[in-house]
């Protein structure tokens, strides 16, 4: 069972965490708008941190799979093609988890 | 808001677009909501933990990624770490929205905790002269879909004891299909190649902080990254 106290200290942590970055433009406007460094690294930054959350959540979910990468390698592989093709969040999602749940079980 | 004296007479949008503008963020934040409200609470969290979570923080991949980091006890300073870089890319969401969003200091700060990624994009679909209260609207029915999903999630969570391993891969999809998106509107995929180098030089490095050392050569490639697009081809 999960630690009511502690678990609030996270939510609470992870409120304040999100809330600040989310407003951080707005109390800084000035120096983020005039600064092209910061222009730069928000064009780059969205593609290359979601490569890494998705590479990060495979290589966890293979560690944790006793029979190798293959079944996280063909579900993502189908994600990938499924939602390059259809452009449907909620389909891929569903589909690659439905697969990948079927490849573990 | 029909008669707002002090907005300009600007064409504004009926509330029933303000829905269906929302229709296809429930149609992902009911069953992602559902994902999370089930595994938190199989991971041993009172469903109305679920719900504070979603109230409070109101952001998916980092709650997701907070379940198993939580189950296993790490410091809170750890898992603020964490978020600090799953929720990195919401800093740059302000900065197309700053003239954009109302003046009125409760519906502005409300818009700002509420800024996901789809609130962000639906917001930046709106168009000029939208009611302060229709974009409050949109965020909060917003927000109501993944609160109302999570708390399905985590009664029949409550509930069921399904056996099933891999249910956690929905995360993995999500982030595939955030990466697609990202890769498709991005002019150029620099950015996922200097992101699978910097992974598999921070692997080789020190397995446990892959991330952390790929997201710091993310940042600093960035930020040498143009912040306009120069014409490649003269026209």
């Amino acid at each position: 069972m999960i630690d009511t106290a502690y678990a609030f200290g996270v939510l609470i942590a992870m409120a304040l965490v999100t809330f600040g970055l989310r407003a951080l433009p707005f109390l800084a406007a000035r120096f983020l708008q005039s600064h092209p460094m910061v222009q730069g690294l928000g064009r780059f930054l969205p593609l290359a941190i979601m490569t890494l959350l998705l590479i990060h959540t495979l290589v966890g979910s293979a560690r944790d799979n006793p029979t190798g990468p293959w079944a996280e390698l063909v579900a993502v592989a189908t994600v990938l093609a499924l939602h390059w093709w259809k452009q449907q969040p909620l389909l891929s999602i569903l589909a690659g988890t439905a697969l990948y749940v079927l490849l573990r079980n | 808001m029909t008669n707002d004296p002090e907005a300009p007479p600007a064409p504004q949008i009926p509330p029933i677009s303000v829905l269906s503008l929302s229709v296809p963020v429930a149609m992902g934040y009911v069953p992602l909501g559902m994902v999370f409200g089930f595994l938190f609470v199989q991971a041993g969290a009172p469903w109305w933990l679920a719900l504070v979570a979603s109230v409070l923080v109101f952001a998916g991949a980092s709650q997701f990624m907070m379940v198993p980091m939580l189950a296993a006890g790490m410091p809170v300073a750890t898992i603020a770490l964490a978020t600090l870089v799953v929720n990195l890319r919401h800093v740059f969401y302000g900065l197309s929205l700053l003239d954009k969003l109302p003046a009125k200091p409760w519906a502005r700060w409300y818009l700002v905790f509420a800024l996901t990624d789809e609130t962000y994009s639906v917001l930046t679909t709106l168009p000029a002269g939208t009611s302060t209260r229709q974009m409050v609207a949109v965020a909060l029915l917003n927000q109501g879909w993944w609160v109302l999903g999570t708390l399905l999630g985590a009664v029949i969570g409550a509930q069921a004891q399904i056996g099933l391993v891999g249910l956690d891969f929905a995360l993995a999809a999500l982030f595939a299909v955030m990466a697609v998106e990202q890769w498709r509107s991005a002019n150029s995929s620099a950015p996922l190649w200097v992101a699978i180098s910097g992974y598999a030089v921070g692997w080789a490095l020190m397995p446990q902080q892959a991330l952390l050392t790929a997201i710091a050569l993310s940042v600093l490639v960035g930020l040498f990254w143009p912040a306009a697009t120069a014409p490649t081809e003269p026209s």
